[in-house]
C-alpha cells in the first residue's frame, strides 16, 4: 500500500507528467516573487496567453467571486489579487478537465466556491478572494486520481458503492492517501501560498490546519453545506460531519448557518445557470 | 413561483417578479412582473447579463419530477451518516426547513 502512495506522490510532485502548464506560468512565478514587479507587469505576462486569460476571466465572472465584470487580467489581478489569479492560471487545465469529465464534480466545486465566499462575507473575514479559490480547488485531488490512476478510480468508487462509504475512506483503502492529501501535495508542487494549500489538503481534518485554520474550517463548513443541499456530484452522496472546532473557530451558531443556507440557495440557480452555460447549447433543457 | 437559471427559461414563461440588471438591483426593472417570455426576450436578458429569474409556477424540475415528499427523502438518505450528530442534524432541520417552505404553498408541487 506504502508504495502506491509513493508512487502517486512522485508522480504528482514532477509536474511534468501533469497537464500542461504554460511558459507564462514560470515566468509569473518569477515576478510574483520579486517584490519590485508592479501588477501591470504581470498582467501584462498573462494577457500575452489569449487562452490562458480567457479561461482565467471566465473563472474570475464565476459566481464563486460575485464580481461578473471582470473584464480585463489587470482588473482580475486588482479585485482578486495575484495569488488568486496565478491560482486559476495554474488550475486552469483541470478545470477544463473537470468541465468535460466530470461536470458533477465541476459543479459540486463552484458549488463550494460560492458558499466559501457567502460563509466569508458574512463573518467578515479578510482575503475572502483567497477563500473561494481555496474552496474552488479543494477537490482538485480528485481529478488527479482519475486521470493518473483510472483503475483504481474504478474500485474507488466500487468500494464507495458496496461499502456505502465516504469517498476519502474507499480512496485510503485503495490508494492509501486521500483526495485532500493529494490535492495538498499538487499545490506544493505548484508553490502555492500555505493559505490556499492548507484548506486544500485539511478540509477532511480541520485541526490538522495549524496556520490558516479559519480559512480551512470555511472550506470544511462549505463543503457540508453544499452536499446537504445535494448540488453537483463530488463522487460519494453522504454529507460529511460538521467538525467541531471549525464551528468554534469560526463562532457559528444556528442562526448564521440558517441565514448562509437561504442565501446559498438563491445563488445556487445562478451557479447551475454558469454551469449550463458553459456546458454549450446541447444539454437537454428540462 | 420559482428562480430558475436563465439558461433553463423558455418561451411561454411567465415573470413572477421584475427583472434587475445584475450590476444595479436597486435600479429601475428591465422587465416587469407578468411578462411571457419570448425567445427575442430571453436572449436580451442573456445580453443584460441577466443569469436567473422568477417565473410562475414551478416548471422546472431537476432530477426528474420530485415532489416535496421524495426531496425529504433524499435529504434524509444524504445525512444518513450523521443524523446522531448535534451540530450536523440542526443543519439537516434547517434544510428540512427550506424545502417545506420553497416547495409548499407558494408553487411547490404536493405528492399526489
Amino acid at each position: 500500500m506504502d508504495e502506491k502512495r509513493n508512487e502517486l506522490k512522485k508522480i504528482i510532485m514532477d509536474t511534468k507528467t501533469l497537464p500542461t502548464l504554460p511558459g507564462v506560468i514560470n515566468k509569473l512565478n518569477s515576478l510574483s516573487e520579486n517584490d519590485k514587479s508592479s501588477v501591470q507587469e504581470m498582467a501584462k505576462i498573462v494577457s500575452s496567453d489569449q487562452v490562458l486569460s480567457a479561461r482565467i476571466l471566465r473563472l474570475a465572472n464565476s459566481p464563486s467571486y460575485g464580481f461578473y465584470r471582470v473584464s480585463t487580467i489587470s482588473n482580475a489581478m486588482i479585485l482578486l489579487g495575484v495569488n488568486v489569479v496565478k491560482s486559476l492560471a495554474l488550475s486552469s487545465s483541470i478545470f477544463e478537465i473537470m468541465e468535460k469529465n466530470s461536470v458533477g464534480l465541476w459543479e459540486h466545486s463552484l458549488g463550494v466556491g460560492v458558499a466559501a465566499n457567502l460563509i466569508a462575507r458574512r463573518l467578515a473575514l479578510p482575503e475572502c478572494e483567497e477563500i473561494s479559490t481555496a474552496a474552488l480547488l479543494h477537490d482538485i485531488g480528485k481529478v488527479i486520481v482519475s486521470l493518473k490512476c483510472s483503475e483504481a478510480e474504478a474500485q474507488i468508487r466500487r468500494t464507495i458503492r458496496d461499502q456505502q462509504v465516504y469517498m476519502w475512506e474507499a480512496e485510503r483503502e485503495v490508494i492509501d492517501t486521500d483526495h485532500a492529501e493529494i490535492g495538498g501535495w499538487l499545490a506544493k508542487s505548484w508553490f502555492l501560498p500555505d493559505k490556499l494549500s492548507e484548506p486544500i489538503a485539511f478540509h477532511h481534518n480541520v485541526a490538522q490546519s495549524e496556520n490558516h485554520r479559519i480559512k480551512t474550517a470555511v472550506v470544511h463548513i462549505a463543503d457540508v453545506l453544499i452536499k446537504a443541499s445535494g448540488f453537483g456530484n463530488s463522487g460519494d452522496c453522504y454529507v460529511p460531519q460538521i467538525q467541531k472546532i471549525a464551528w468554534d473557530v469560526l463562532k457559528l451558531n444556528d442562526q448564521i448557518l440558517a441565514e448562509v443556507v437561504e442565501e446559498l440557495e438563491d445563488k445556487l440557480v445562478e451557479v447551475k445557470n454558469f454551469s449550463l452555460e458553459l456546458q454549450g447549447p446541447d444539454v437537454p433543457t428540462s | 413561483m420559482q428562480k430558475i437559471p436563465l439558461m433553463l427559461a423558455e418561451a411561454g414563461m411567465v415573470l413572477a417578479r421584475d427583472v434587475y440588471r445584475n450590476d444595479s438591483p436597486m435600479g429601475i426593472p428591465i422587465c416587469g412582473k407578468e411578462t411571457v417570455l419570448t425567445v427575442a426576450l430571453i436572449a436580451r436578458l442573456d445580453n443584460l447579463d441577466v443569469k436567473a429569474v422568477y417565473v410562475e409556477g414551478h416548471p422546472v424540475w431537476t432530477d426528474g419530477d420530485h415532489s416535496l415528499d421524495d426531496m425529504l427523502l433524499d435529504l434524509e438518505k444524504r445525512f444518513e451518516k450523521v443524523r446522531s450528530d448535534p451540530l450536523t442534524s440542526k443543519l439537516f432541520d434547517i434544510y428540512a426547513e427550506h424545502l417545506k417552505r420553497s416547495m409548499g404553498d407558494d408553487g411547490g408541487r404536493k405528492a399526489e
